[in-house]
């Protein structure tokens, strides 16, 4: 790292992209410190995907991937990885659902054998459908319709964004999911698991002419498929509620979520709206997690995120507070802060905090070849440029204390946002 | 069409060779030793202050002094303040903390190489200057207590503390955690006491990796560390862990729990034991991950757990050989049977080729996985440093897994694994359990879940009583958190047998092995669910023309569900 007139310079990674005739997009970050490497596939289809009447359905589609293909039986797919001494997951957002594994550098062809397999030839069948179906619903009993606060975030996004593109969880109704037919599923894995509306990455230790040779033999073959429809995520400045009271029986405290909507990823205003929630609630130096959990102790617990989408985003900040705390002194610290960022922006102080935090935090990224993979998946299919990597760090350190500060004025410290108050059973 | 390459799996590149280089090590003049590995490949560096001593050195009159010794270490200096310290880390973008284990105390830190001075400084500070302030002190000990309540409604905390118990005796491994009242009694005199006798530079050894100018990193070390001024380094003697003799039960009774947290185990091997490799890839193959023989067989075979595994605990002074799962409570014997036959069979037949190169593979493929990061190779090194390990440990580790032959494993599990003389705790329904385990072991003992002592006696009473009445059609009404589902079970009873259908949400599930003792009833209905064979447990008691009770699915965080209802006319 050279430091040249404050600024801080990453030596870039090096990006081999191409495309296969079958319009699958290949991305190639050799690093051979370590002898490990990664491979990640990034299908371009997520819950922003779903159709009114189809919700769920990227999610159980994810499920599906692990039921077997051609020539690896149902289930396989874990062992293999692990007695090549590999991890590996998938897991799905609005924008995406993704598949990866880590494993020793020599055991590259089996990855792209396994992911190719699935590409090319998924079993889906009747009885793998019912399964995950079966699979999906006790997740979503388990770990929304059964936790306390599991409801709340998604019951905010329907707050926040008024396009059902948006608004809408990933993880579906039970009526949606009960209503997939096998001629469904069949039609969305054509449409969205066809190799032109993938990414593959491969990152870590391996000769890159090897794995373009491997890359063309397991996925070459793959026959494309018409692109998938575009569709329209676009979204009304305001919210589409403003206000919901929410009776959550399993909650043992009263909390309440705050949300925004923001503008989206790549863009100056939510790189600068990111920034505003790190000096708002990340780490224990941050300005709400020292005046409500450190100086009042009048806050069991405060979090805070961005939601980070393609299109229209949003922001979020929660608190659960003590017992007996009145939720509107809560409410209206946290908006009094919003407010001091908005007209006197940060200071020079946490503006150094920021900058460190920033390159930190790009440095470690950078350190395990899986989150490298991971993040130049990102930037090809979100961006269409992988190589952002190497710029992103820049375009946040150039961010002034003005610009925080605009931007928070004007999409923060503004009625223009959501209140969602949860109440505990027989509350009111 | 299905090319022909496509069938089978490929087979692997050339293996690549992992190379770690050997660090640099130095000692200053007060007896610290310095540790230093140049990793240039991003501009991170990460520190350990590593001391081979942990909380078993708590003395007797104190339990506890160390770990909260170490949780206070970045709670206030004589120069800052916590407040002060979480600022100035955070403001570099650094981090910074103190923790324990029974063997080892380390303060690590880690920061941009640009504020490497900066943030050594801070690790000197609160490593030679803490103050444990009296309120902060407080705060440690008020969530702490917290922390100490809320672990005893964790079975499996309690399965660890009997455990523990019952391996190691008097030695202080036998303690998993100190008491609220030891907690109470600490005060800043006793931590900086404590601080004082451990915490001398001959004891402690510093851990430096990344990227950084050697030498003049070396003389920042000098600057902050020199005047550490040199003690006695103090001896512990502890007593002998105790040899065992024959295999004994112990059930924590948790009335109502829909699993069993089933631990088994006896005493094996230190961390610096010869054997340590053999028993490492014979562990691997008989249970450490979910390719594993224990898995494999309780979970995909049996479906009894959501995971089975086994683990070799070797510490500086000892260790032992466990085996674990968190079972359904009604095959909670079922499932000591498989670990029993899964012991004895590692033990008594030797492992196919392949199995044990499927574990090779996995150990030495993780290996460099783990070592990806800085954190990871950092914590590597520190635990070869403060094992004392061979100074080639990291650089032969695959070697040495890959040398282990089919024999060295016979030789092992016959050798550390002991299904004649072992230790098996259950964490679970002492009622519904004593029956299924009782087999086991001639040796019971049971406690509640405060570890008060109950009367084996007083369970699974074997009086015999004339059983309830139970053929007909029972409409149920479950109560699914708030949610009333109804259920409908049709029964016929031959003797003290029962078994008919169940008809729910789920569909039609057959139920089959019931079985009525006096009023008290259970019975399991086979639902298909998930894609598989599902058991779900319907267990209770009738008076009359009433029944009441629980089912249970056995799913991790899904708690039994209550039901009552009463006998129908169709």
């Amino acid at each position: 790292m050279k430091k040249e007139n404050g600024e801080f310079r990453l030596p870039p990674l090096d990006i081999i992209q191409y495309r296969l005739e079958n319009g699958l997009r290949v991305v190639l970050n050799a690093d051979n410190s370590v002898p490990v490497v990664a491979v990640a596939v990034y299908y371009d289809v997520g819950s922003r995907n779903e159709r009114e009447g189809r919700t769920g359905f990227a999610h159980l589609f994810e499920h599906m991937m692990f039921q077997g293909s051609e020539n690896v039986k149902k289930a396989e797919h874990f062992q293999y990885i692990s007695k090549a001494g590999g991890t590996m997951n998938g897991t799905t957002s609005s924008e995406r659902t993704n598949y990866f594994e880590s494993l020793p550098a020599n055991q590259l062809p089996l990855a792209l054998w396994l992911e190719s397999d699935r590409m090319r030839s998924l079993a889906v069948t009747e009885e793998n459908l019912n399964n995950q179906r079966n699979a999906v619903q006790e997740e979503k009993r388990l770990n929304y319709d059964n936790q306390p606060y599991g409801e709340v975030f998604n019951l905010l996004n329907s707050m926040i964004y008024k396009n059902f593109a948006n608004s809408h969880s990933t993880i579906g109704s039970m009526a949606d999911l009960d209503d997939a037919t096998v001629e469904d599923v069949r039609e969305f894995f054509r449409i969205y698991y066809a190799p032109n509306n993938a990414v593959l990455v491969i990152s870590g230790a391996f000769e890159a002419e090897e794995a373009k040779q491997l890359v063309e033999k397991y996925f070459g073959s793959i026959p494309g498929q018409p692109e998938p429809e575009k569709i329209d995520v676009t979204e009304p400045p305001e919210v589409s509620q403003n206000y919901q009271e929410y009776e959550d029986k399993l909650a043992p405290f009263p909390a309440f979520l705050m949300g925004w909507k923001v503008p989206g990823r790549g863009t100056e205003e939510f790189r600068a709206l990111s920034l505003t929630g790190k000096l708002l609630f990340d780490g224990d130096s941050s300005r709400l997690y020292q005046k409500l959990v450190k100086g009042e102790e009048s806050v069991v617990q405060l979090f805070g995120f961005t939601d980070e989408r393609r299109g229209p985003s949003g922001m979020a900040i929660g608190a659960i507070p003590k017992p007996g705390v009145d939720l509107s002194r809560i409410r209206n610290i946290i908006m009094e802060e919003i407010k001091d960022l908005a007209e006197n922006g940060p200071t020079s102080g946490e503006m150094f905090k920021l900058h460190n935090q920033l390159i930190n935090d790009e440095i470690r990224a950078r350190q395990s070849s899986m989150s490298r993979a991971q993040l130049i998946a990102e930037f090809a299919l979100f961006d269409g440029e992988p190589t952002l990597i190497n710029s992103e760090l820049d375009e946040l350190l150039k961010i002034t204390p003005d610009k925080i500060k605009t931007v928070t004025g004007e999409f923060l410290d503004t009625e223009n946002r959501a209140l969602l108050d949860i109440v505990t059973a027989g509350e009111n | 069409m299905n090319d022909e390459f496509r069938k089978t799996a490929p087979t692997p590149l050339d293996a690549v060779p992992f190379n770690i280089s050997q660090p640099f090590e130095t000692r200053l003049e007060n007896g610290l030793k310095i540790v230093v590995f140049e990793e240039k490949r991003l501009p991170l560096v990460s520190f350990r202050l590593g001391f081979p001593t942990g909380d078993i050195n708590d003395p007797a009159d104190h339990t506890g002094v160390n770990s909260a010794m170490a949780a206070m270490l970045n709670e206030g200096t004589k120069n800052r303040s916590s407040r002060q310290i979480a600022d100035e880390i955070e403001r570099l973008g650094a981090g910074i903390s103190a923790s324990s284990t029974s063997d080892n105390t380390i303060l690590s830190a880690s920061s941009l190489s640009l504020y490497s001075s900066e943030v050594l400084k801070l690790l000197a500070d609160i490593t030679l200057n803490p103050n444990f302030p009296e309120n902060e002190l407080k705060i440690y000990k008020q969530n702490t207590i917290e922390n100490l309540k809320y672990q005893r409604s964790q079975p499996g905390f309690l399965a660890h503390e009997q455990i523990s118990r019952i391996i190691y005796g008097d030695h202080p491994y036998s303690k998993t955690t100190p008491t609220a009242e030891d907690i109470e009694n600490l005060t800043p005199q006793i931590l900086a006491d404590f601080h004082a006798k451990l915490f001398v530079p001959g004891n402690a050894k510093l851990i430096i990796v990344g990227d950084f100018d050697r030498d003049r990193l070396l003389k920042e070390v000098e600057n902050e560390f020199g005047d550490w001024e040199s003690g006695p380094i103090a001896q512990f003697e502890l007593p002998q862990i105790p040899e065992r003799s024959a295999t004994t039960l112990t059930i924590v009774d948790r009335p109502g729990s829909a699993q069993s947290n089933i631990i088994l185990s006896n005493p094996a091997i230190d961390r610096n034991h010869p054997d340590y490799f053999p028993l490492l890839v014979m562990n691997q193959v008989l249970g450490a991950g979910a390719s594993a023989r224990l898995f494999m067989n309780l979970r995909e075979d049996k479906g009894y757990t959501y995971g089975a595994y086994s683990a070799i605990d070797a510490r500086r002074r000892g260790g032992a050989f466990e085996a674990t799962a968190e079972v359904r409570t009604q095959v909670t014997g079922d499932s000591l049977k498989e670990f029993f036959y899964e012991l004895n069979r590692i033990r008594e037949e030797k492992v196919p080729p392949q199995e044990l190169k499927d574990a090779q593979n996995f150990l030495t493929g993780v290996f460099p996985i783990r070592a990806e990061t800085q954190e990871g190779l950092t914590n590597l090194i520190t635990s070869q440093q403060l094992f004392d390990l061979p100074d080639d440990y990291l650089q032969t580790y695959r070697e040495r897994v890959n040398a282990i032959t089919v024999d060295d494993i016979f030789r092992v599990a016959g050798k550390y694994i002991k299904p004649d003389r072992i230790a098996i705790v259950i964490v679970g329904d002492a009622e519904e359990v004593l029956t299924q385990v009782a087999e086991f072991s001639n040796q019971i003992e049971i406690f509640d879940t405060t570890g008060r002592p109950l009367d084996p006696a007083s369970y699974g009473s074997p009086d015999p009583v004339e059983n309830a009445e139970v053929s007909g059609v029972w409409k149920l009404e479950v109560d699914a958190q708030g949610q009333k589902l109804p259920i409908k079970i049709i029964l016929n009873q031959d003797g003290d047998k029962i078994f008919g259908e169940m008809e729910s949400m789920l569909g039609t599930g057959e139920i089959s092995n019931g079985k009525i003792k006096g009023n008290k009833f259970s019975a399991i209905a086979v639902s298909s669910f998930q894609g598989q064979e599902m058991e779900i447990r319907i267990s209770g008691k009738i008076e009359g023309d009433e029944i009441k009770g629980a089912i249970e699915t056995g799913l991790p965080d899904f708690p039994p569900l209550p039901f009552s209802g009463k006998k129908g006319d169709e």
